[in-house]
Protein backbone atom coordinates (compact mmCIF):
# COMPACT_ATOMS: atom_id res chain seq x y z
CA UNK A 1 0.00 0.00 0.00
CA UNK A 2 2.94 2.46 0.80
CA UNK A 3 4.22 1.65 -1.52
CA UNK A 4 1.49 2.44 -4.59
CA UNK A 5 0.97 5.90 -2.44
CA UNK A 6 4.67 6.35 -3.22
CA UNK A 7 3.98 6.15 -6.66
CA UNK A 8 0.57 7.74 -6.66
CA UNK A 9 1.87 10.91 -5.41
CA UNK A 10 5.19 11.48 -7.05
CA UNK A 11 2.93 12.10 -10.31
CA UNK A 12 1.66 15.50 -8.24
CA UNK A 13 4.42 17.22 -7.53
CA UNK A 14 8.19 15.62 -7.70
CA UNK A 15 7.20 14.14 -11.28
CA UNK A 16 4.19 16.46 -12.37
CA UNK A 17 4.16 15.92 -16.60
CA UNK A 18 4.07 19.68 -17.98
CA UNK A 19 6.14 20.93 -15.19
CA UNK A 20 8.76 18.50 -13.86
CA UNK A 21 8.57 16.13 -16.61
CA UNK A 22 7.93 18.78 -19.56
CA UNK A 23 6.44 16.15 -21.41
CA UNK A 24 2.91 16.18 -23.50
CA UNK A 25 3.05 20.13 -23.93
CA UNK A 26 1.30 19.97 -27.24
CA UNK A 27 -2.10 19.57 -25.55
CA UNK A 28 -1.13 21.79 -22.75
CA UNK A 29 -0.31 24.68 -24.78
CA UNK A 30 -3.27 24.00 -27.42
CA UNK A 31 -6.53 23.21 -25.53
CA UNK A 32 -6.23 24.79 -22.57
CA UNK A 33 -8.31 28.41 -23.32
CA UNK A 34 -10.48 27.27 -20.47
CA UNK A 35 -10.56 25.42 -17.39
CA UNK A 36 -12.97 23.11 -18.96
CA UNK A 37 -11.18 22.15 -21.81
CA UNK A 38 -8.17 21.42 -19.68
CA UNK A 39 -9.99 19.40 -17.02
CA UNK A 40 -11.53 17.40 -19.88
CA UNK A 41 -8.09 16.95 -21.80
CA UNK A 42 -6.82 15.55 -18.55
CA UNK A 43 -9.66 13.13 -17.57
CA UNK A 44 -9.39 11.92 -21.42
CA UNK A 45 -5.43 11.19 -20.38
CA UNK A 46 -6.58 9.61 -17.22
CA UNK A 47 -8.51 6.95 -18.94
CA UNK A 48 -6.05 6.38 -21.59
CA UNK A 49 -2.76 6.28 -19.49
CA UNK A 50 -4.08 4.13 -16.39
CA UNK A 51 -5.42 1.39 -18.72
CA UNK A 52 -2.74 1.29 -21.14
CA UNK A 53 -0.04 1.24 -17.97
CA UNK A 54 -2.25 -1.75 -16.71
CA UNK A 55 -2.79 -3.63 -20.05
CA UNK A 56 1.19 -3.03 -21.06
CA UNK A 57 2.05 -3.91 -17.48
CA UNK A 58 -0.11 -7.33 -17.93
CA UNK A 59 1.23 -8.49 -20.68
CA UNK A 60 4.76 -7.29 -19.80
CA UNK A 61 6.67 -10.47 -19.63
CA UNK A 62 5.15 -11.94 -22.77
CA UNK A 63 6.46 -8.97 -25.18
CA UNK A 64 9.20 -9.74 -26.90
CA UNK A 65 11.64 -6.94 -26.52
CA UNK A 66 12.07 -5.91 -30.01
CA UNK A 67 8.76 -5.06 -30.96
CA UNK A 68 7.89 -3.62 -27.67
CA UNK A 69 7.43 -0.11 -29.05
CA UNK A 70 4.97 -0.94 -31.25
CA UNK A 71 2.74 -3.09 -28.99
CA UNK A 72 2.96 -0.04 -26.64
CA UNK A 73 1.58 2.23 -29.33
CA UNK A 74 -1.11 -0.73 -30.50
CA UNK A 75 -2.38 -0.99 -26.83
CA UNK A 76 -2.52 3.07 -26.29
CA UNK A 77 -3.41 3.43 -30.18
CA UNK A 78 -6.67 1.44 -29.30
CA UNK A 79 -7.97 3.28 -26.09
CA UNK A 80 -7.70 6.44 -27.55
CA UNK A 81 -10.01 5.76 -30.16
CA UNK A 82 -12.24 3.97 -27.69
CA UNK A 83 -12.00 7.16 -25.48
CA UNK A 84 -12.76 9.79 -28.67
CA UNK A 85 -16.14 7.18 -29.44
CA UNK A 86 -16.70 7.70 -26.11
CA UNK A 87 -16.62 11.19 -25.66
CA UNK A 88 -18.76 11.59 -28.98
CA UNK A 89 -20.95 9.45 -27.91
CA UNK A 90 -21.35 11.00 -24.29
CA UNK A 91 -20.00 14.27 -24.00
CA UNK A 92 -20.14 15.76 -27.83
CA UNK A 93 -19.72 19.51 -26.88
CA UNK A 94 -16.86 18.75 -25.15
CA UNK A 95 -15.39 16.47 -28.39
CA UNK A 96 -15.84 19.76 -30.32
CA UNK A 97 -13.90 21.64 -28.23
CA UNK A 98 -11.49 19.62 -27.90
CA UNK A 99 -11.21 18.22 -31.53
CA UNK A 100 -8.15 16.77 -33.04
CA UNK A 101 -6.17 16.79 -29.72
CA UNK A 102 -8.20 13.80 -28.45
CA UNK A 103 -7.01 11.29 -31.07
CA UNK A 104 -3.31 13.40 -31.11
CA UNK A 105 -3.23 11.91 -27.26
CA UNK A 106 -1.64 8.72 -28.76
CA UNK A 107 1.36 10.58 -30.01
CA UNK A 108 1.66 12.12 -26.19
CA UNK A 109 4.86 11.46 -25.40
CA UNK A 110 3.71 10.83 -22.02
CA UNK A 111 1.68 7.61 -22.77
CA UNK A 112 4.69 5.97 -23.99
CA UNK A 113 7.08 7.55 -21.55
CA UNK A 114 5.15 5.96 -18.60
CA UNK A 115 4.69 2.52 -20.78
CA UNK A 116 8.37 1.87 -21.33
CA UNK A 117 10.11 3.78 -17.64
CA UNK A 118 7.31 2.68 -15.76
CA UNK A 119 4.76 -0.07 -16.81
CA UNK A 120 7.04 -2.69 -18.43
CA UNK A 121 9.31 -2.67 -15.48
CA UNK A 122 6.57 -3.02 -12.95
CA UNK A 123 3.32 -4.96 -11.77
CA UNK A 124 0.22 -4.18 -12.87
CA UNK A 125 -1.18 -2.39 -9.01
CA UNK A 126 2.22 0.03 -9.26
CA UNK A 127 1.62 0.30 -12.56
CA UNK A 128 -2.25 1.54 -12.52
CA UNK A 129 -0.80 3.99 -9.22
CA UNK A 130 1.71 5.61 -11.47
CA UNK A 131 -0.68 6.06 -14.34
CA UNK A 132 -3.07 7.59 -11.69
CA UNK A 133 -0.80 9.54 -10.37
CA UNK A 134 0.68 11.11 -13.78
CA UNK A 135 -2.62 11.53 -15.19
CA UNK A 136 -4.24 13.15 -11.85
CA UNK A 137 -1.43 15.66 -11.96
CA UNK A 138 -1.53 16.29 -15.89
CA UNK A 139 -5.07 17.41 -15.63
CA UNK A 140 -4.16 19.19 -12.19
CA UNK A 141 -1.60 21.06 -14.53
CA UNK A 142 -4.03 21.56 -17.21
CA UNK A 143 -7.48 22.66 -15.36
CA UNK A 144 -4.74 25.29 -13.54
CA UNK A 145 -3.02 26.64 -16.58
CA UNK A 146 -6.55 26.47 -18.47
CA UNK A 147 -8.32 28.52 -15.25
CA UNK A 148 -5.81 31.37 -15.41
CA UNK A 149 -6.26 31.52 -18.78
CA UNK A 150 -9.52 31.61 -18.63
CA UNK A 151 -9.15 33.98 -15.45
CA UNK A 152 -7.44 36.49 -17.03
CA UNK A 153 -8.36 36.26 -20.69
CA UNK A 154 -12.10 36.27 -20.15
CA UNK A 155 -12.81 37.17 -16.66
CA UNK A 156 -14.88 33.67 -16.07
CA UNK A 157 -13.52 30.61 -14.14
CA UNK A 158 -15.90 27.32 -15.44
CA UNK A 159 -17.57 29.63 -17.41
CA UNK A 160 -18.92 32.13 -14.61
CA UNK A 161 -17.62 35.35 -14.16
CA UNK A 162 -15.91 36.20 -11.46
CA UNK A 163 -14.02 38.94 -11.49
CA UNK A 164 -14.65 42.32 -10.38
CA UNK A 165 -16.50 44.72 -12.96
CA UNK A 166 -14.29 46.84 -14.40
CA UNK A 167 -12.20 44.06 -14.70
CA UNK A 168 -10.51 44.25 -18.67
CA UNK A 169 -9.77 41.11 -19.56
CA UNK A 170 -6.48 40.53 -21.33
CA UNK A 171 -7.50 39.05 -24.69
CA UNK A 172 -4.18 37.46 -25.31
CA UNK A 173 -4.40 35.01 -22.71
CA UNK A 174 -6.90 33.18 -24.62
CA UNK A 175 -4.59 33.39 -27.98
CA UNK A 176 -2.09 30.58 -28.46
CA UNK A 177 0.95 33.38 -27.20
CA UNK A 178 -1.11 33.11 -23.48
CA UNK A 179 -0.74 29.40 -23.52
CA UNK A 180 3.68 30.53 -23.56
CA UNK A 181 3.03 32.94 -21.37
CA UNK A 182 0.57 30.82 -18.43
CA UNK A 183 3.00 27.98 -18.64
CA UNK A 184 6.22 29.80 -18.75
CA UNK A 185 5.29 31.55 -15.31
CA UNK A 186 3.96 28.78 -13.89
CA UNK A 187 6.88 26.56 -14.33
CA UNK A 188 8.93 29.63 -13.20
CA UNK A 189 6.77 29.72 -9.95
CA UNK A 190 7.47 25.69 -9.20
CA UNK A 191 10.88 26.59 -9.85
CA UNK A 192 11.15 29.41 -7.32
CA UNK A 193 9.49 27.10 -4.97
CA UNK A 194 11.75 24.28 -5.02
CA UNK A 195 14.40 26.11 -4.58
CA UNK A 196 13.21 28.03 -1.22
CA UNK A 197 12.06 24.64 0.15
CA UNK A 198 15.58 23.34 -1.10
CA UNK A 199 17.22 26.21 0.66
CA UNK A 200 15.50 25.96 3.92
CA UNK A 201 16.28 22.88 4.17
CA UNK A 202 19.66 23.53 3.57
CA UNK A 203 19.98 20.83 0.74
CA UNK A 204 22.52 21.49 -2.39
CA UNK A 205 20.42 23.23 -4.94
CA UNK A 206 19.12 21.21 -7.40
CA UNK A 207 21.11 21.93 -10.87
CA UNK A 208 18.82 21.07 -13.06
CA UNK A 209 15.04 21.14 -12.44
CA UNK A 210 13.47 20.60 -15.26
CA UNK A 211 15.16 18.69 -18.66
CA UNK A 212 15.15 21.85 -20.19
CA UNK A 213 16.58 24.96 -19.04
CA UNK A 214 14.10 25.92 -16.45
CA UNK A 215 17.10 26.01 -13.49
CA UNK A 216 18.75 29.31 -14.75
CA UNK A 217 15.65 31.14 -14.99
CA UNK A 218 14.49 31.67 -11.65
CA UNK A 219 17.80 32.66 -9.32
CA UNK A 220 19.87 35.26 -11.18
CA UNK A 221 21.59 36.48 -8.19
CA UNK A 222 22.71 33.82 -5.70
CA UNK B 1 13.41 -18.38 -35.81
CA UNK B 2 11.42 -19.19 -32.09
CA UNK B 3 12.24 -15.25 -31.66
CA UNK B 4 10.50 -13.71 -35.04
CA UNK B 5 7.37 -16.41 -34.43
CA UNK B 6 6.84 -14.85 -30.65
CA UNK B 7 6.76 -11.32 -32.69
CA UNK B 8 4.67 -12.54 -35.15
CA UNK B 9 2.00 -14.11 -32.32
CA UNK B 10 2.38 -11.11 -29.88
CA UNK B 11 1.97 -8.44 -32.29
CA UNK B 12 -0.78 -10.17 -34.47
CA UNK B 13 -2.49 -10.80 -31.12
CA UNK B 14 -2.38 -7.68 -29.69
CA UNK B 15 -3.37 -5.74 -32.99
CA UNK B 16 -6.51 -8.35 -33.25
CA UNK B 17 -7.52 -8.14 -30.20
CA UNK B 18 -7.69 -3.83 -30.40
CA UNK B 19 -9.59 -4.60 -34.04
CA UNK B 20 -11.73 -6.19 -32.15
CA UNK B 21 -12.65 -4.30 -29.07
CA UNK B 22 -13.10 -1.29 -31.68
CA UNK B 23 -15.33 -2.60 -33.97
CA UNK B 24 -17.41 -3.65 -30.99
CA UNK B 25 -17.16 -0.41 -29.28
CA UNK B 26 -18.08 1.28 -32.96
CA UNK B 27 -20.49 -0.51 -33.65
CA UNK B 28 -22.50 0.20 -30.19
CA UNK B 29 -21.41 3.46 -30.01
CA UNK B 30 -22.66 4.57 -33.32
CA UNK B 31 -26.50 4.78 -32.41
CA UNK B 32 -25.44 7.60 -29.43
CA UNK B 33 -23.25 9.12 -31.80
CA UNK B 34 -25.66 9.69 -34.02
CA UNK B 35 -28.18 11.20 -31.87
CA UNK B 36 -25.31 13.87 -30.20
CA UNK B 37 -24.52 15.02 -33.61
CA UNK B 38 -28.66 15.62 -34.16
CA UNK B 39 -28.84 17.17 -30.90
CA UNK B 40 -25.46 19.30 -30.86
CA UNK B 41 -24.84 20.03 -34.31
CA UNK B 42 -28.05 19.70 -36.66
CA UNK B 43 -30.37 20.72 -33.47
CA UNK B 44 -29.61 24.50 -33.37
CA UNK B 45 -29.68 24.67 -36.91
CA UNK B 46 -33.08 23.64 -37.53
CA UNK B 47 -34.47 25.87 -34.67
CA UNK B 48 -32.98 28.32 -36.53
CA UNK B 49 -34.54 27.59 -39.50
CA UNK B 50 -37.85 27.25 -38.16
CA UNK B 51 -38.24 28.57 -34.49
CA UNK B 52 -41.90 28.59 -34.11
CA UNK B 53 -42.23 24.84 -34.81
CA UNK B 54 -44.74 23.01 -32.66
CA UNK B 55 -43.55 19.42 -33.14
CA UNK B 56 -39.75 17.65 -32.62
CA UNK B 57 -37.65 18.01 -36.08
CA UNK B 58 -35.20 16.03 -34.93
CA UNK B 59 -37.18 13.37 -32.97
CA UNK B 60 -39.73 12.88 -36.22
CA UNK B 61 -36.55 12.94 -38.82
CA UNK B 62 -36.95 10.52 -41.64
CA UNK B 63 -34.60 9.19 -44.22
CA UNK B 64 -34.99 9.45 -47.54
CA UNK B 65 -33.38 7.78 -50.45
CA UNK B 66 -32.54 10.29 -53.39
CA UNK B 67 -32.75 9.31 -57.59
CA UNK B 68 -29.45 8.89 -57.41
CA UNK B 69 -28.90 6.84 -54.41
CA UNK B 70 -27.54 9.02 -51.51
CA UNK B 71 -29.55 9.09 -48.51
CA UNK B 72 -30.79 12.28 -47.10
CA UNK B 73 -32.36 13.10 -43.42
CA UNK B 74 -35.36 15.54 -43.97
CA UNK B 75 -36.93 17.11 -40.90
CA UNK B 76 -40.42 18.09 -40.72
CA UNK B 77 -41.75 21.20 -39.60
CA UNK B 78 -45.48 20.80 -38.06
CA UNK B 79 -47.68 23.12 -36.69
CA UNK B 80 -51.07 22.45 -35.25
CA UNK B 81 -50.45 19.20 -35.97
CA UNK B 82 -50.39 20.08 -40.03
CA UNK B 83 -47.13 19.71 -42.04
CA UNK B 84 -45.87 23.07 -42.69
CA UNK B 85 -42.08 22.60 -44.12
CA UNK B 86 -39.40 20.02 -44.29
CA UNK B 87 -35.59 20.89 -43.42
CA UNK B 88 -32.34 18.79 -45.24
CA UNK B 89 -28.97 19.47 -45.55
CA UNK B 90 -26.71 19.37 -48.01
CA UNK B 91 -22.80 20.65 -48.93
CA UNK B 92 -20.53 22.63 -51.05
CA UNK B 93 -17.12 23.21 -51.11
CA UNK B 94 -16.15 26.43 -49.35
CA UNK B 95 -12.68 27.92 -48.73
CA UNK B 96 -11.84 25.36 -46.27
CA UNK B 97 -13.38 22.40 -47.28
CA UNK B 98 -17.01 21.47 -47.00
CA UNK B 99 -19.78 24.02 -45.98
CA UNK B 100 -22.75 21.85 -44.59
CA UNK B 101 -25.91 23.91 -44.56
CA UNK B 102 -29.19 23.17 -43.15
CA UNK B 103 -31.95 24.12 -45.78
CA UNK B 104 -35.56 24.68 -44.35
CA UNK B 105 -38.64 24.94 -47.35
CA UNK B 106 -41.71 25.82 -47.69
CA UNK B 107 -44.05 23.45 -49.04
CA UNK B 108 -46.97 25.77 -49.56
CA UNK B 109 -44.64 28.07 -52.50
CA UNK B 110 -41.36 26.29 -52.42
CA UNK B 111 -39.61 29.34 -50.93
CA UNK B 112 -37.01 28.72 -48.53
CA UNK B 113 -37.75 29.22 -44.49
CA UNK B 114 -34.51 29.81 -43.52
CA UNK B 115 -31.16 28.66 -43.34
CA UNK B 116 -28.44 27.29 -40.28
CA UNK B 117 -25.09 26.39 -40.78
CA UNK B 118 -24.09 23.22 -39.49
CA UNK B 119 -20.22 22.45 -40.48
CA UNK B 120 -17.93 24.29 -41.69
CA UNK B 121 -14.28 24.78 -41.57
CA UNK B 122 -13.67 28.41 -42.85
CA UNK B 123 -11.26 31.48 -41.91
CA UNK B 124 -12.68 31.93 -38.18
CA UNK B 125 -13.28 35.88 -37.66
CA UNK B 126 -14.07 35.84 -41.68
CA UNK B 127 -15.79 32.97 -43.42
CA UNK B 128 -17.51 32.24 -40.30
CA UNK B 129 -19.70 35.28 -40.78
CA UNK B 130 -21.74 33.10 -43.02
CA UNK B 131 -23.54 31.62 -39.63
CA UNK B 132 -24.50 34.72 -38.38
CA UNK B 133 -27.59 36.16 -38.46
CA UNK B 134 -27.01 38.95 -40.93
CA UNK B 135 -26.54 36.82 -43.62
CA UNK B 136 -28.52 34.11 -43.29
CA UNK B 137 -31.63 36.52 -42.60
CA UNK B 138 -31.57 37.15 -46.37
CA UNK B 139 -32.39 33.75 -47.39
CA UNK B 140 -35.77 33.53 -44.95
CA UNK B 141 -38.90 33.71 -47.73
CA UNK B 142 -36.61 34.19 -50.42
CA UNK B 143 -37.19 31.68 -53.67
CA UNK B 144 -35.29 28.73 -53.45
CA UNK B 145 -32.99 30.31 -56.88
CA UNK B 146 -31.10 32.30 -54.81
CA UNK B 147 -27.81 33.98 -56.36
CA UNK B 148 -25.38 36.31 -54.85
CA UNK B 149 -25.84 40.57 -55.84
CA UNK B 150 -22.53 39.94 -57.51
CA UNK B 151 -23.76 37.45 -59.80
CA UNK B 152 -27.55 39.15 -60.44
CA UNK B 153 -29.10 38.12 -57.34
CA UNK B 154 -30.59 39.19 -54.15
CA UNK B 155 -27.73 37.61 -51.47
CA UNK B 156 -25.40 40.41 -50.61
CA UNK B 157 -21.94 38.19 -49.70
CA UNK B 158 -20.21 38.84 -46.56
CA UNK B 159 -17.57 41.00 -47.62
CA UNK B 160 -14.49 39.52 -47.51
CA UNK B 161 -15.67 35.94 -47.72
CA UNK B 162 -17.03 35.38 -51.09
CA UNK B 163 -15.73 31.73 -51.65
CA UNK B 164 -17.73 31.06 -48.55
CA UNK B 165 -20.83 32.94 -49.28
CA UNK B 166 -21.07 31.39 -52.42
CA UNK B 167 -20.48 28.21 -50.94
CA UNK B 168 -23.59 28.61 -48.65
CA UNK B 169 -25.61 29.35 -51.78
CA UNK B 170 -24.46 26.17 -53.68
CA UNK B 171 -25.25 24.27 -50.56
CA UNK B 172 -29.03 25.38 -50.71
CA UNK B 173 -28.86 24.84 -54.77
CA UNK B 174 -28.17 21.10 -53.69
CA UNK B 175 -30.71 21.12 -50.82
CA UNK B 176 -32.94 22.66 -53.39
CA UNK B 177 -32.79 20.00 -56.17
CA UNK B 178 -33.28 17.14 -53.30
CA UNK B 179 -35.81 18.88 -51.85
CA UNK B 180 -37.39 18.81 -55.17
CA UNK B 181 -36.36 15.23 -56.17
CA UNK B 182 -38.25 14.24 -52.76
CA UNK B 183 -41.13 16.25 -52.46
CA UNK B 184 -43.81 14.05 -53.37
CA UNK B 185 -42.62 10.83 -50.99
CA UNK B 186 -42.22 13.66 -48.21
CA UNK B 187 -45.98 14.71 -48.88
CA UNK B 188 -46.59 10.85 -49.28
CA UNK B 189 -44.42 9.84 -46.24
CA UNK B 190 -46.58 12.88 -43.63
CA UNK B 191 -49.40 13.45 -44.81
Amino acid sequence: MASMWKEFSKGLWNEIPPFRLVLGLCPTLAVTKSADNGLGMGLAVIFVLVLSNAFISAVRKIIPKKVRIVCFIAISATLVVAVELLMQAFAYPLYQQLGIFVPLIVVNCIILGRAEAFAAKNPVHLSIADGLGIGVGYTLALTLVGALREMLGTGMLFGKYIMWESFQPFKIMVEAPGAFLALGSLLGLMNCITIIQARKRGDELPVNLTSGCGGACCNPEK
Amino acid sequence: MREILSMIIVLSAICSASGFALSYLKQTSAPLIEAQVLTYVQGPAIASVYPAAENDPVAERQPFNTPDGRRVMVFPYKQGGKLLGVALENKAGGFGGDVNVMVGFNLGNDSLLGIGITEMKETPGLGTKVAEPKFTKQFIGASAAVELSARGGKVDSVSGATISSAAVIGAVKAADQDYQALKAQILQTWQ
